[in-house]
């Protein structure tokens, strides 16, 4: 018996080194000849299932006008939840480990993001962010192998205050109140003075506030020209409601970041007001060949248009798909590679993953709810894009030492 | 300042009074029935739901119908799954109800989808109503208006009418009610179908100012279950007070102190629990002890 317990670990290890080895031999085997699978991580449950189901319409649908297959050979897509950061990064692990995809597309909400970015440069997985907006993705904690199409907060807000200026001098910030509504503050703040503009109030509203009626009140009183906002899902609707309710809609212009279609075809025509910077809009008259094909596409298979959520899950997919194709290879390094070289010259202003902190570098919408809408899904007119050119939307973007990104190597 | 102080007064026994329904539906349940019930927002989400879909058949006046018709789900819910709840330990009934949540929550959004439902207040009711300093939106006064009858009419039902009154003696006695000859199982059927469709009374008159989506109750449950453990478990005075009190400290925080406004409810709660631990109302009762 002695003798068996002492040969036991040895035995016991060579076996498992040999599944290992069998089971990486198959794994690889799999990856060259089988289908490519791609991960996705979009909300499916609670307050962001909405969200969810936009941006993975949208990655669908660029799957399919791809003919559904990247280097010959079939795409298969697995969609995981994003219901909280410690469950995404897990996902995350999941699809690396059980899945074996060869890249993930998602990440809505930056808490997640941050947590699923650890896994993806220890497992040298390429992941392709479509939201997220915290400045520390592709800033301080950039990664070589995480790419964002969401323009951070300070950029969308260096897009916005000018036209607040234009709007009224005094404003009231309603920002809520954790990581992404101080980000909206600090950036806000520090352009006020540049703009000409002064802070009459401020409130920060804790997350999935129901009810608003004293913040409007206060408002009220304070009798801004502007509110400056960054409410998200539901309690954005939950306001834009109750802000109509009051009467307050004719009486001052609302303004914010980080709102997407949904959060207005969920309240209605009859609630429906401001002004707001979006990546991108349906009913764009400027927008691409390409982009204007998506809307039709999407329109016909969902009998709906696409939202801005969407069309970042596409861009994102498309750039993945884009990426492996110019790499010839699903290997990781080659499409990190591929996606730091990839542009696209469709639109007027052509658009790419910056190289040194892998940032989309594109200008956005600002966008203003019409005062009469008539379409059940065409609410917005485009006033004009924040950057003219490329030149021009580079510096939007900020420098180097403002980023604070020092990219890792391969 | 007096100004302000009296709109923010008057604007949080509004609030109050929403709030006051949410938490007397989740309070009847438990004295009654002494079932804590978590699915209680869920409820609320398909009266809500429910309003939305007689509207968009029938038009506004189809919305009366959704109370009665949460209640008789609620009732089918009972007699499936809460009726063997009864006497068990309260961490079950929690667990229970918490998994019915979630249930009720995937089959709003299998059944109506993942995204909101536009639906504003009715245009009769549109507008504001200005008073000196007083500023209430023309449908807030409707839903007051609302709400108190609710409250007066179940008040009267339990105080006042034979079945108020059987009610009331099986929460204290079953045993005793039912060597009366009365049969409980049928009455504490309807009971959960009663908390039920006030919660959808809430869900309906919330339906114009809160956003109708799945998880519309996150925002609206947490406030009542605090209106009830300060107002004291199973009391009806209690939640109404714990209600209004609850909304104007909500409101007086907003106005002066903006960054405690989530903290607020919970520093009275905290207040109340220190000074009497059973609630303002909360009585002694055998079965809980």
């Amino acid at each position: 018996m002695a003798s068996l317990s002492v040969f036991r670990p040895f035995t016991r290890r060579a076996l498992v080194c040999g599944l290992a080895a069998l089971g990486l031999a198959g794994a690889a085997f799999a990856q060259d000849t089988g289908p490519v699978r791609i991960g996705l991580i979009y909300s499916k449950q609670g307050p962001g299932a909405a969200i969810g189901e936009f941006l993975q319409k949208g990655s669908e649908l660029a799957v399919e006008q791809a003919g559904g297959k990247v280097l010959g050979r079939a795409i298969e897509l697995v969609w995981l939840d994003e219901p909280n950061p410690q469950v995404s990064q897990q996902n995350m692990q999941k699809l690396v480990n059980e899945n074996k995809v060869v890249a993930v597309v998602g990440g809505n909400y930056s808490s997640s993001a941050l947590a699923m970015m650890s896994v993806a440069a220890r497992e040298k997985i390429p992941l392709i962010l479509p939201g997220a907006a915290a400045s520390e993705i592709t800033g301080k904690n950039c990664s070589r192998y995480v790419f964002r199409t969401q323009a951070t907060v300070p950029v969308q807000m260096r897009g916005l205050m000018p036209y607040v200026s234009q709007i009224g001098k005094k404003v009231y910030f309603l920002t809520p109140s954790y990581a992404f509504g101080q980000d909206i503050l600090r950036s806000a703040r520090s352009l006020l003075k540049q703009v000409g503009a002064s802070e009459v109030g401020v409130d920060e509203v804790p997350l999935n506030t129901a009810d608003y009626s004293s913040y409007i009140l206060k408002i009220r009183q304070a009798k801004p020209d502007v509110v400056v906002g960054g409410l998200v899902g539901g309690d954005f609707s939950n306001f834009l409601k109750q802000w109509n309710e009051m009467g307050m809609r004719e009486k001052i212009p609302y303004v914010a970041v980080a709102v997407t279609d949904t959060d207005f075809w969920d309240v209605g025509p009859q609630a429906s007001t401001g002004i707001y910077i979006k990546p991108w809009y349906y009913n764009n008259p400027k927008n691409s060949a390409a982009e204007k094909k998506f809307t039709e596409d999407f329109m016909k298979k969902y009998n709906r248009p696409p939202s801005d959520k969407s069309w970042s899950g596409w861009i994102a997919m498309r750039s993945l798909l884009e990426s492996i194709t110019a790499a010839k290879s699903t290997e990781p390094k080659a499409i990190v590679t591929a996606l730091e070289k990839w542009k696209n010259a469709e639109g007027a202003t052509p658009f790419y993953f910056r190289d040194w902190d892998h940032q989309l570098v594109r200008p956005a919408v600002i966008v203003k709810v019409k005062a009469n809408i008539k379409d059940k899904w065409d609410y917005m007119d485009v006033l004009k894009d924040t950057s003219a050119n490329e030149a021009e939307t580079a510096r939007a973007f900020g420098g180097k030492e403002e980023v604070g990104c020092s990219m890792p190597a391969l | 300042m007096l100004d302000t102080l009296v709109s923010q007064t008057a604007n949080g026994l509004v609030l109050g009074f929403i709030y006051v329904l949410i938490a007397v539906g989740l309070s009847i349940t438990f004295g009654l029935l002494g079932v804590i019930n978590f699915a209680h927002g869920a409820f609320f989400a398909l009266g809500a739901y429910a309003a939305w879909q007689l509207y968009q058949l029938w038009g506004w006046w189809a919305v009366v119908l959704a109370p009665p018709l949460v209640g008789v789900a609620g009732m089918v819910v009972e007699v499936a799954i809460i009726r063997r709840l009864y006497g068990k330990e309260p961490l079950l009934s929690l667990i229970v109800t918490f998994a019915l949540a979630l249930l009720i929550e995937a089959l709003i959004r299998l059944l109506w989808g993942a995204d909101g439902k536009p639906f504003s207040p009715p245009p009769f009711l549109n507008g504001i109503v200005e008073y000196g300093p007083l500023l209430i939106t023309k449908y807030r006064v409707a839903v007051l208006g609302t709400t108190v009858a609710t409250l007066l009419a179940l008040w009267a039902f339990l105080a006042w009418t034979p079945y108020g009154r059987i009610l009331r003696a099986g929460s204290r006695d079953p045993e005793m009610v039912e060597l009366l000859g009365i049969r409980l199982p049928r009455v504490l059927t309807a009971v959960f179908g009663l908390g039920c469709a006030l919660a959808a009374i809430a869900g309906v008159l919330a339906a114009p100012l809160w956003t109708v989506s799945p998880s519309m109750a996150a925002g609206a449950i947490m406030p009542a279950f605090v209106i009830v453990a300060i107002g004291g478990l199973g009391s009806f005075p209690g939640a109404v007070v714990a209600g209004l009190a609850v909304g104007v400290v909500m409101s007086l925080t907003i106005q002066f102190k903006a960054d405690a406004a989530a903290a607020s409810m919970y520093a009275l709660m905290f207040l109340v629990l220190l000074l009497r631990p059973r609630g303002l109302f909360g009585e002694r009762w055998e079965r809980f002890e």
